[in-house]
C-alpha cells in the first residue's frame, strides 16, 4: 500500500531523512516511536505530500506522491490525517467540520453527507455533539471529531501525527479506544506515538526512527522484549519507566 | 459683514449638500471595487504562486511609494495620451479604487497570514483544492483579523475622496474651494465643510474602534 | 513607449525638480519634528487625569482625525488671512502638517505607553521607583519597540502628504510636475518624475526604516 524506496529529505541543510526504505501492506497498523527530531512526522507528512521528498521514491496507493502529474486531490481524499493540534475548523459545527470535505471533494449531496457524518460521528461516541463548536468541545472530544473527520472521507489509509501528545492525561483512552476500534476493523494506519500500550494491543510491527534513519522495525513481542539495537533499547528505557 | 458671510453661506447651503453627496456617491462606490480588487490582490499576494506575490507586491509598493494626488493626476493626464480619455468621475472612481485596492491588499494578506498554518494544513489533507481551502477554511477565520482596519481603510478612503476636487469633481471639498472664492470667510467656509466631512467619517472611526475591540474578546473565549 | 520620453525637457526642467525635492525633504523634517513635540504633548494631556485637559485633546485629535487633510489645509490658508493672521504658503503649510500629524503621533505614543503591561509598572512602584524613573527605565523602553515602527510609518504618510501643498502654491516635488505640465504639456514627463521622486524617497526611508527596526530588536534582545 505504502513504499517508501531510498526516500531522503533535507531541511535547507538538515538532513531529515535518511535512505528511507519501508513496506506498508493494507490492512497494517504501524507504530513509529523515536525521540524527537527523529524524522517521524516528517515521515508521515510526506505521505501525503505535506512535506516533499528530494530524492528516492514514494508510492502510495500505486500513485508515486512526488510526481508533479499526480492528482493530489485524488491521493488526498483516501488519506486521513490526524495532527497533534487537532486542527478542526473553529468556525464550523462538529459536522460542518467533518462534512466540510465530503462534499466539496467527493462532491455527495448535503443530505447524504450529514446523514454519513452522523453515523461515523456515533461511531466515535460523540452522537450528541453535532451542533457543538470545537472551543466547546474538551481536547479529546476534539480529537474525536478530528478523527470522524478523517472517516467521512473512507479514506484506504490513516495517519496519525501523535494524536494524544496534546491531550490531558484522563483524555487519552477516550481516543485510543476509538483508534483500536479502527484498527480491529482493518484500517490501514501509521500512527507516530508513544503509547506503548496502545502499540503492544494493535501494532503488527513497531517503527524506531533515529537521526533521520530506521533503526528498527519489528512486531510489539520481539520489539519489546529482544530489542536489537543499542539505541533502541536507551530509548526503551526512557520511555517504559512512565 | 461676517454675519452677511453667515448668511450667505446659509444660502448656498444646499449646494454643500450636494458636495457632501458627491463625496458619499465617489467613496461608497470605490469602496466597494477597491474592496473586491483588494480582496482579489490580498488572495493572490499570499498564494504560493511567486510570479502572483512579486507582480502585486510591485504594485502595491508603486501605490504605497506616491502620493495620491500625483496618482490622480497620472490617470487624469495621463491616460489621454494612450488614447484613454476619461471624465472626472470615472478617473477619481478608478483612482480611488487602484490607491484602495492596493491597502486593501495588504489588510486581507496580513489576515490570512494570520490564519494558523495548521489550518491550511488539515484542510489540504482532506483533499480540498485551494480555491476551496481559501473559500471555506482560510477566508472565514481571516475576516475577523480583516474588518477592523478594512473599516479603518474606509474612512481613509472617504478622506482621500476630498483629493479628487483637483480634476473638477464637484464634491465637498470643491464646492467649499469654489464658495470660499465669493465668500471670503475661509473659516466658516471650511469650518463648514471639516464639520459635514466630520459626520461622515466620526461614526465609522468609532466602528471600526468597536469592531477592534469584539475582535479582541472573542479571541480570549477561543 | 520610452522612445516617445522626452528625456531632454526632463534634463531641462531637472533644477525645478531638484529644488522640488529639497522643499519636500525639509518641508517634512520641520513638519515631522513639530508634530513630534505637538503629538508629545497632546498625549501627556490626553492621559491626564484632569477631565478639561484630556478633554481638549481628544476634540483636537478626534478633529484632526475625521477630517481631510486637504480640508485643513484649505481651512489655514483661506481662513487665516480672513481673520489678519498672514503668513506665507509654505509656513501654512508646515503648520497644516504638523497640526495634522501631530494628533496621529498622540495616538501612536498613547498606544505605546498603554500597551506596556500594568504588572510591570506596578513593580516599578513597589521597588520605589519615581515617576520619572519609572518612565525611564519601564515604560519608555518597552513603549519604544511599540511607537518607532508606526512613527516610521507617520514619516513617509508626511511626505506623501507634502505633495498637497502644491495645491496652495508651494515649490515643491509635485509643483515641479505641475509646471513641466503645464508649460510643456507633456503630462507623461512631467508626473512620472516626480512619481519616481516620491518612489526614490519611499525606498529611502523603508530601507532605514526596516534598519532601524532591526536595530531596535536587537537592543530589546539584551
Amino acid at each position: 500500500m505504502i513504499n517508501f524506496t531510498n526516500v531522503n529529505k533535507w531541511f535547507g541543510d538538515l538532513h531529515v531523512l535518511r535512505d528511507i526504505n519501508l513496506n506498508v501492506a493494507q490492512g497494517e497498523v504501524l507504530v513509529v516511536c523515536g525521540p524527537s527530531g527523529s524524522g517521524k512526522s516528517t515521515l508521515i507528512r510526506c505521505i501525503n505530500r505535506l512535506e516533499q521528498i528530494q530524492k528516492g521514491e514514494l508510492i502510495v496507493d500505486g500513485m508515486n506522491v512526488h510526481d508533479r502529474k499526480t492528482n493530489m486531490t485524488q491521493l488526498r481524499a483516501e488519506i486521513g490525517f490526524i495532527f497533534q493540534q487537532f486542527n478542526l475548523y473553529p468556525h464550523m459545527t462538529a459536522l460542518g467540520n467533518i462534512t466540510l470535505a465530503p462534499m466539496k471533494v467527493r462532491k455527495l449531496k448535503k443530505e447524504e453527507a450529514e446523514k454519513l457524518g452522523r453515523e461515523i460521528l456515533e461511531r466515535v461516541g460523540l452522537s450528541d455533539k453535532v451542533d457543538s463548536y470545537p472551543a466547546q468541545l474538551s481536547g479529546g472530544q476534539q480529537q474525536r471529531v478530528a478523527i470522524a473527520r478523517g472517516l467521512c472521507m473512507r479514506p484506504k489509509i490513516m495517519l496519525f501525527d501523535e494524536p494524544t501528545s496534546a491531550l490531558d492525561p484522563e483524555m487519552i483512552q477516550e481516543v485510543l479506544d476509538v483508534m483500536v476500534n479502527l484498527a480491529k476493523e482493518g484500517m490501514t494506519m501509521i500512527v507516530v506515538t508513544h503509547e506503548m500500550g496502545f502499540a503492544r494491543e494493535v501494532a503488527k510491527r513497531i517503527l524506531f526512527m533515529d537521526e533521520g534513519q530506521i533503526v528498527e522495525i519489528a512486531p510489539p513481542e520481539e520489539f519489546f522484549t529482544k530489542p536489537k539495537s543499542e539505541r533502541t533499547k536507551l530509548f526503551l528505557s526512557k520511555i517504559l519507566t512512565h | 459683514m461676517f454675519l452677511f458671510y453667515l448668511e450667505s453661506l446659509m444660502a448656498v447651503f444646499p449646494l454643500f449638500l450636494k458636495g457632501l453627496w458627491m463625496t458619499v456617491a465617489i467613496s461608497g462606490l470605490s469602496l466597494i471595487t477597491a474592496t473586491i480588487l483588494g480582496f482579489l490582490a490580498g488572495i493572490g499576494r499570499s498564494s504560493g504562486i511567486k510570479l502572483l506575490r512579486y507582480g502585486i507586491g510591485f504594485y502595491v509598493n508603486l501605490v504605497r511609494g506616491t502620493p495620491f494626488l500625483v496618482q490622480i493626476f497620472v490617470i487624469f493626464f495621463i491616460l489621454p495620451e494612450f488614447g484613454i480619455h476619461l471624465e472626472p468621475f470615472p478617473a477619481a472612481i478608478i483612482a480611488m479604487t487602484i490607491m484602495g485596492g492596493a491597502f486593501i491588499c495588504e489588510i486581507v494578506a496580513a489576515g490570512m497570514e494570520a490564519v494558523p498554518k495548521g489550518q491550511r494544513e488539515a484542510a489540504m489533507s482532506t483533499g480540498l483544492s485551494r480555491y476551496q481551502q481559501v473559500r471555506y477554511v482560510i477566508l472565514p477565520q481571516a475576516m475577523r483579523t480583516i474588518l477592523p482596519p478594512l473599516v479603518g481603510q474606509y474612512v481613509l478612503l472617504v478622506k482621500d475622496s476630498s483629493i479628487v476636487s483637483v480634476i473638477g469633481v464637484m464634491d465637498l471639498t470643491r464646492v467649499g474651494w469654489l464658495t470660499v472664492q465669493r465668500i471670503p470667510e475661509g473659516m466658516l467656509v471650511f469650518g463648514l465643510v471639516g464639520i459635514m466631512y466630520f459626520a461622515v467619517c466620526y461614526p465609522l472611526i468609532q466602528l471600526a474602534a468597536r469592531l477592534e475591540k469584539r475582535m479582541s474578546v472573542g479571541e480570549s473565549r477561543l | 513607449m520610452l522612445e516617445y520620453f522626452n528625456f531632454r525637457v526632463i534634463a531641462q526642467y531637472l533644477d525645478q525638480y531638484l529644488i522640488g525635492l529639497l522643499a519636500t525633504g525639509w518641508i517634512s523634517l520641520v513638519s515631522l519634528f513639530l508634530a513630534l513635540i505637538l503629538g508629545t504633548i497632546a498625549c501627556v494631556m490626553r492621559l491626564s487625569k484632569n477631565r478639561l485637559i484630556s478633554g481638549v485633546s481628544a476634540v483636537y485629535i478626534e478633529s484632526i482625525r475625521s477630517t481631510p487633510l486637504l480640508t485643513q489645509l484649505y481651512f489655514f490658508y483661506f481662513g487665516l488671512p480672513s481673520i489678519g493672521i498672514n503668513i506665507n504658503e509654505v509656513q501654512t503649510g508646515i503648520l497644516a502638517l504638523s497640526l495634522n500629524s501631530g494628533a496621529y503621533i498622540a495616538e501612536i505614543i498613547r498606544a505605546g505607553i498603554l500597551s506596556v503591561p500594568r504588572g510591570h509598572i506596578e513593580a516599578g512602584i513597589a521597588s520605589g521607583l519615581s515617576f520619572i524613573q519609572r518612565l525611564r527605565y519601564i515604560i519608555l523602553p518597552q513603549a519604544l519597540g511599540v511607537v518607532v515602527p508606526p512613527l516610521l510609518g507617520s514619516a513617509i504618510v508626511l511626505v506623501k502628504d507634502s505633495s498637497l501643498l502644491s495645491l496652495i502654491s508651494v515649490l515643491e516635488l509635485t509643483r515641479a510636475g505641475q509646471i513641466l505640465t503645464s508649460e510643456r504639456f507633456m503630462p507623461a514627463e512631467g508626473f512620472f518624475t516626480t512619481a519616481v521622486f516620491y518612489l526614490v524617497i519611499y525606498a529611502a526611508l523603508k530601507v532605514f526604516s526596516d534598519w532601524a527596526q532591526k536595530k531596535l530588536i536587537f537592543r530589546e534582545a539584551h
